[in-house]
């Protein structure tokens, strides 16, 4: 009896194995030669290769190694853990040479086959995507905090459109206010939307950081699974994330490992949201203090929005088309030397690589804001996170604010016919 | 492995717990607690580590995530720490974690204690009444 029960069970771990497998398939390609091959080594990567300016790091030399195959001694040196996946190669490549993308497959390949650990490597210990593999896990209960919620939204747990907050609650135990970037998203949402916003207590991470940073696929391919699930159950058809990575691994991660998640769920940044509502008369922007003083200030580009996505979809002109229009009332947009497409990178990707060199790039991020603005804003939580990090180190930043995108705009923002239940209140 | 564990009732859980000892008064205590022959139940794996500020939430949470059932971290009382200021620290860095833990809903399973060299029947209790209370929450990933 037992003997038939082992069988069966045997059976059924295969059959999840294999499910893995095809799924494994869709996001990783175990022929790295078969990737580069175009390249004709114009070395253009390496000349604007973001971490190549603060340290030895010369993509199109490996490129070149690998295809003379020396891939085992590529992938023994441990050097592809210094890739910050800020996508700039791509960007600049005339073969379309996805590097970063071969980055993640091959530290697939470094932590699988070579057993490589990349500790080392690691920001915070790694405390972060420990958080998101937990949560992969089947037994983990999640209960988040929901006390962040403004008192005027209604939230509930089916609805037509979803808030996916992201990893903001767990950040908060290190860096002060992360949760006032959900509080701002969450109070544009709401007062713009008849029916009550989803806002989920067991919302469990997108996976992106085990994705891009340790390229933990297994993981990541559980939590899309479930999230999935999740979203499901809800009823919703459009998701809104304040979040870029979060909207980069909504777009395109996921509908390469799931077909149908497009067909599902329009997702939405908050920045397309905003900006659909205005084009369709909506908001309107207003100063809420009626002083005449301009105040100077800049935009981040962050890499998920610029260099991540497919060429006619990226995030860069609405947000600027926003920002020009803010003169009116007292903002004054100005480009940083770094700008659109080119812009600097914060220095941490997925919580790898947080050290001098990392620093160092953000240094000089900081010194172009500072030249042209005295607020810096973003669109990733975790670019306003990394760059605030360094900023309190040095005080000659302290005149530059730095913020998150809809944390700046909450206040600047008019409703034209706010929801019933925000004017009662 | 699981067949196993489903059948354990609450009863007869074995619960296994990780215990961080700082070198130089828990784990002496631990030593004391040992050589004075005071009883505690066999649950807990000691983890010698310098000061009790070297403990990361980190590895809790490593730990969490491949089943233990339970943390407790000590330390020397504040103010006595060899380290001058590790224990507050220790202290100040896990007051912010709880927040996550509770986020897991693993507030209950780790603990933070002061143990010094010469507290070896307290540090018998401390082991003796954390046991307990897991014992009472049932395994982590139960089935
Ligand atoms: S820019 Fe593209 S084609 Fe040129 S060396 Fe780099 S990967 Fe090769
Ligand atoms: S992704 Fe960024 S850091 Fe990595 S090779 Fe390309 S430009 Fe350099
Ligand atoms: S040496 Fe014991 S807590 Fe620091």
């Amino acid at each position: 009896m037992n003997f038939i029960v082992e069988i069966e069970r045997s059976k059924k771990a295969k059959l999840e194995a294999d499910d893995f497998d095809s799924y494994l398939r869709k996001i990783y390609e175990p022929d790295l030669t078969n990737l580069l091959k175009k390249c004709y080594q114009c070395a253009r990567c390496s000349g604007v290769c973001q971490i190549s300016k603060v340290q030895k790091f010369t993509p199109s030399r490996i490129i070149q190694m690998i295809l003379e195959g020396f891939e085992d001694e590529i992938i023994n040196s441990q050097v592809l853990w210094d890739c910050l996946m800020c996508n700039s190669c791509l960007q600049h490549c005339p073969k379309d040479i996805n590097f970063a993308d071969i980055v993640r497959i091959a530290r697939y390949k470094m932590r699988v086959k070579d057993i490589q650990n990349p500790d080392r490597s690691i920001a915070h210990k790694g405390i972060y995507p420990l958080m998101s593999e937990m949560m992969s896990q089947d037994n983990m209960e999640i209960e988040r905090p929901l006390d962040w919620i403004p008192k005027s939204c209604t939230t509930s747990d089916k609805g037509n459109i979803l808030y996916y907050v992201g990893c903001l609650p767990f950040f908060n135990y290190e860096f002060e206010d992360s949760l006032s970037i959900a509080e701002s998203t969450l109070k544009i949402i709401c007062q713009l939307e008849k029916d009550p916003v989803v806002v989920l207590k067991d919302e469990i991470c997108c996976g992106h950081d085990l994705y891009w940073g340790q390229a933990k696929f297994e993981s990541f391919i559980e939590l899309a699974k479930k999230n999935i699930k999740r979203f499901e159950e809800t009823g919703a058809t459009t998701i809104v994330t304040a979040c870029a990575e979060c909207y980069r691994t909504f777009k395109i991660d996921y509908p390469t490992l799931f077909e149908d998640f497009k067909k599902k769920f329009e997702v939405k940044h908050i920045i397309e949201y905003i900006f659909d509502k205005w084009k369709q008369g909506k908001v309107q922007f207003k100063n809420p203090n009626k002083s005449h003083e301009v105040i100077p200030f800049t935009y981040h580009d962050p890499c998920r929005l610029s260099r991540f996505l497919p060429k006619d979809n990226k995030i860069i002109e609405e947000v600027r088309e926003i920002f020009n229009n803010l003169k009116i009332i007292g903002y004054n947009f100005k480009e940083m030397e770094h700008n659109k497409e080119n812009s600097y990178c914060c220095g941490v990707n997925s919580w790898m690589n947080c050290n001098e060199r990392s620093k160092a790039l953000r240094y000089k991020r900081l010194l172009e804001a500072k030249a042209v603005g005295t607020k810096m804003i973003t669109s990733c939580p975790k670019c306003r996170m990394h760059l605030n990090c360094l900023k309190k180190d040095y005080d000659n930043f302290s005149s530059i604010e730095i913020l998150d995108f809809s944390e700046f705009l909450v206040d600047l923002i008019k409703i034209i016919e706010p929801n019933q239940t925000i004017e009662e209140n | 492995m699981s067949k196993s564990k489903k059948k354990l009732s609450k009863k007869d859980f074995h619960p296994n717990i990780l215990c961080f000892c700082c070198n130089w008064c828990s784990y002496a205590g631990a030593d004391l607690a040992g050589v004075s022959r005071f009883q505690y139940p066999p649950t807990i794996r000691i983890v010698r580590v310098m000061c009790s500020g070297r403990v990361d939430p980190a590895f809790i949470l490593e730990a969490f995530k491949d089943g233990i059932d339970g943390v407790i971290v000590t330390g020397c009382h504040i103010g006595d720490c060899h380290y001058l200021k590790g224990n507050e620290f220790a202290r100040d860095r896990f007051e912010r974690f709880q927040e996550v833990l509770k986020i897991f809903n693993l507030d209950k399973r780790f603990r933070l204690e002061w143990v010094s060299a010469s507290e070896g029947k307290r540090f018998a209790e401390v082991i003796t009444e954390f046991t307990n209370k897991i014992k009472k929450l049932g395994p982590l990933f139960a089935t």
